[in-house]
């Protein structure tokens, strides 16, 4: 029995487990539509192709494999192009399938044509232009290994309409297995840096794990917990690499950073062997990475071009760090003793939050305190960005669930479409999006998409009335000069949530929050919280 | 310092726009690229040479690594390879320079591959920076146009 091109396309999709796929139809992709009809996948109809990537990013993190969105071509696909973007700076596998006009009209700027594979070039890991139906099953084997092997990352698969509507001349047949001359992730650990870095672990009196988000996309959480208990090594961690241990965990020592912790920085600075895992050492997490090169540094990571590009000289080691940490679990290292730790703890002890909070409107960092201490212990938190970001990477208090955001690319609006997305997961999971009032009116399209769906969001929305991180950079930098951050006063957010069915509340002090936390958290259905902040409230 | 790289990749369509783009992105020049197929029409081969410290020629090679159309990486160093360039070359002259001109080619090797009334077209090809100094020595007569194939280079 012979198949189209789009039908070969559903079959690639059920071959590899997909049930649901995020998209925003066109003509350029309707073939494709049509195989989606006839198939048990269902669709997510978003409302702008951005949350498509978006919620696929949210879907892709919580289930640990690579989720799809599906654009139609020209404004559908370039509108993909933001999210792509931004999972590949976080390295989330996303297969992301865009229609294309017919192959022949191709280079001739017909209606909705766009250069998807060139304008896509930087921003995934690899790019498909698919011209034969032929094809369609190898590249969708390759495009699945390719986002979920070596470093993750978004696979583009663009694909003319004709090749969709086209036969396939041969039996479809799904491969078995990949073979790409030029892609060979799976790395083999060179015994002698392993050996090498066991010894100066077991040498070392004051080590410090620094880990990021790699540990997290490689599920390596438990192995290092173990590594970190059975050792006594502490730990400190990027903001991706927040939910390695519990907050509260007598071994972590908080987020690094110029938005972390001072006592996390103070323990670099005292750690003689840093171990760096699964983290790129970028600005935000260390801004003078020179400065760390006196002292020894080990760098594990599965992407070798990661290694010395921020940060050198290192000792390198790549490869897979659960099989590393793995390994290392059963190294000959010696038990750090209690003096370093206690050393750490001393540290944390006397830097404590002298803060004060604020009693005009809500204190954001209470905010966050009070909604962590009140979540279950999985429940998955899903920060936006700007100031509300930095407060919830501060604050939250992590226990055994997720913390997401978007931390390489800081992409406005990430949060409530990759709320939706890690929801449809685990629906059974408290889920909340934690969004500035500047984010909230570029992602609030996407409530229909909330409502349409039965998703059971928490939408905690703080309120300042300002684009409040830029607002804050213009005090410190340009004299308080204000420009082109204020909001005002629109829209009205209760009628907003009343215009999409959504039930509503409002908090505009710290004695309210409990009251209006529970409220927040408790009973079904999906919610807006508006907790209003002082805008003069910074995040220093 | 000067990276070479002898780069094996997928001779596909996109392919040489994703590996310059490649240098581009992370503001890498690129001083001299060469492309052509190989024994197999699958795959092409390309030398490319790029100027940097020791750090981004590091990264170029641990980039090219990175693409999935790029089959092999491998750095040349001049001490281990042989580089050559090719170039084809317009020169002016006049009755008083011409014998002196046709001369210093045949002692350098160059080929006159035309005489037009006013220039002669010379093909010569050498190491890079031989190549170089016979520009500079064509200087003195009147260079009209230069075509040159960028370095291509070979492991001994």
């Amino acid at each position: 029995m012979t198949v189209t091109g789009a039908e070969a396309m559903v079959k690639c999709l059920e071959a590899e487990g997909i049930n649901l796929v995020f998209g925003y139809p066109g003509v350029a992709i309707a073939p494709f539509y049509e195989g989606l009809y006839n198939s048990g996948i269902e669709h997510v109809l978003v409302r702008q192709e951005q949350n498509a990537g978006h919620a696929a990013s949210g879907y892709a993190r919580m289930s640990r494999k690579p989720a799809v969105c599906v654009v139609t071509s020209g404004p559908g696909a370039t509108n993909l192009i933001t999210a792509l973007a931004t999972a590949y700076a976080d390295s989330i596998p996303l297969i992301a399938i865009s229609g294309q006009v017919s192959s022949k009209l191709l280079g001739r700027d017909v209606f909705q044509e766009a250069d998807m594979r060139g304008a896509t070039r930087s921003f995934v890991k690899h790019s498909y232009l698919v011209k034969d139906p032929d094809d369609i099953p190898r590249v969708f084997k390759e495009a699945f290994y390719i986002a979920s092997t070596g470093r993750k990352g978004p696979v583009l698969i663009d694909i003319p309409m004709d090749v969709q509507q086209a036969e396939l001349r041969k039996q479809f047949h799904y491969p078995e297995g990949v073979i790409i001359r030029g892609y060979k992730p799976e790395i083999k650990i060179n015994p002698i840096q392993l050996k090498r870095v066991i010894n100066l672990l077991d040498q070392a009196e004051k080590p410090l794990i620094c880990a990021g988000g790699g540990v997290i996309l490689g599920n390596g959480e438990q192995v290092i917990r173990e590594f970190c208990e059975k050792f006594n090594i502490p730990l400190v961690h990027t903001m991706m690499g927040m939910g390695v241990l519990p907050k509260k965990h007598p071994l972590n020592f908080g987020m690094l950073g110029n938005n972390g912790k001072p006592y996390a920085n103070k323990a670099v600075g005292r750690a003689d062997l840093l171990l760096v895992v699964g983290a790129r050492i970028a600005d935000r997490a260390i801004p003078k990475p020179e400065k760390l090169t006196r002292r020894a540094i080990i760098h594990i990571d599965i992407d070798t071009a990661e290694i010395g590009k921020n940060v050198g000289p290192t000792i390198p080691l790549v490869g897979d760090l659960s099989e590393i940490f793995a390994m290392m679990l059963d190294g000959d290292i010696s038990r750090k003793e209690d003096s370093w730790i206690e050393e750490l703890e001393e540290i944390k002890t006397s830097t404590v939050d002298t803060r004060v909070f604020s009693d005009r409107l809500v204190d954001p960092n209470l905010m966050v305190q009070k909604l962590s201490e009140k979540l279950d212990d999985d429940a998955v938190y899903v920060a936006d960005v700007g100031q509300n970001q930095l407060w919830s990477a501060d604050n939250y208090i992590m226990k055994e669930g997720r913390f997401m955001t978007t931390g390489g690319m800081g992409t406005m609006g990430y949060s409530i479409p990759a709320a939706i997305g890690a929801k449809l997961v685990a629906p059974e999971k408290q889920t909340v999006a934690v969004i500035g009032d500047g984010a909230f009116q570029m992602a609030m399209n996407e409530l229909s998409t909330m409502r349409n769906n039965n998703v059971d969001l928490r939408i905690l929305l703080v309120r300042n009335r300002y684009l409040g991180l830029v607002r804050e950079y213009q005090h410190k930098n340009y004299d308080s000069h204000y420009e082109g951050v204020k909001l005002s006063d629109w829209p009205d957010y209760g009628k907003i949530a009343e215009a999409y069915g959504l039930t509503y509340n409002e908090c505009a002090s710290n004695d309210e929050l409990d009251e209006k936390l529970n409220w927040f958290l408790d009973g079904e259905g999906a919610r807006i919280l508006v907790c209003d902040v002082d805008s003069e409230n910074n995040v220093k | 310092m000067k990276g070479i790289f002898s780069v094996l990749v997928e001779n596909r369509d996109g392919v040489l726009s994703a590996v310059s783009g490649l240098f581009a992105r992370r503001g890498f020049n690129i001083d001299t690229l060469a492309v052509g197929e190989t024994d197999n029409h699958e795959i092409s081969s390309m030398t490319i040479t790029s100027t940097g410290d020791q750090r981004t020629i590091d990264q170029i090679e641990k980039q090219l690594n990175k693409n999935v159309d790029v089959i092999k990486v491998r750095r040349l160093s001049d001490a281990k390879s042989v580089c050559l360039e090719m170039m084809l070359i317009k020169v002016a002259y006049n009755l008083s320079n011409r014998t002196p001109l046709i001369e210093f080619c045949q002692v350098m090797g160059a080929k006159v591959m035309k005489v037009a009334p006013k220039y002669l077209l010379i093909e010569y090809h050498d190491e890079p920076e031989n190549v170089e100094d016979f520009i500079k020595a064509m200087k003195g007569y009147g260079i009209i146009e230069i075509q040159r194939t960028g370095t291509i280079a070979m492991e001994k």
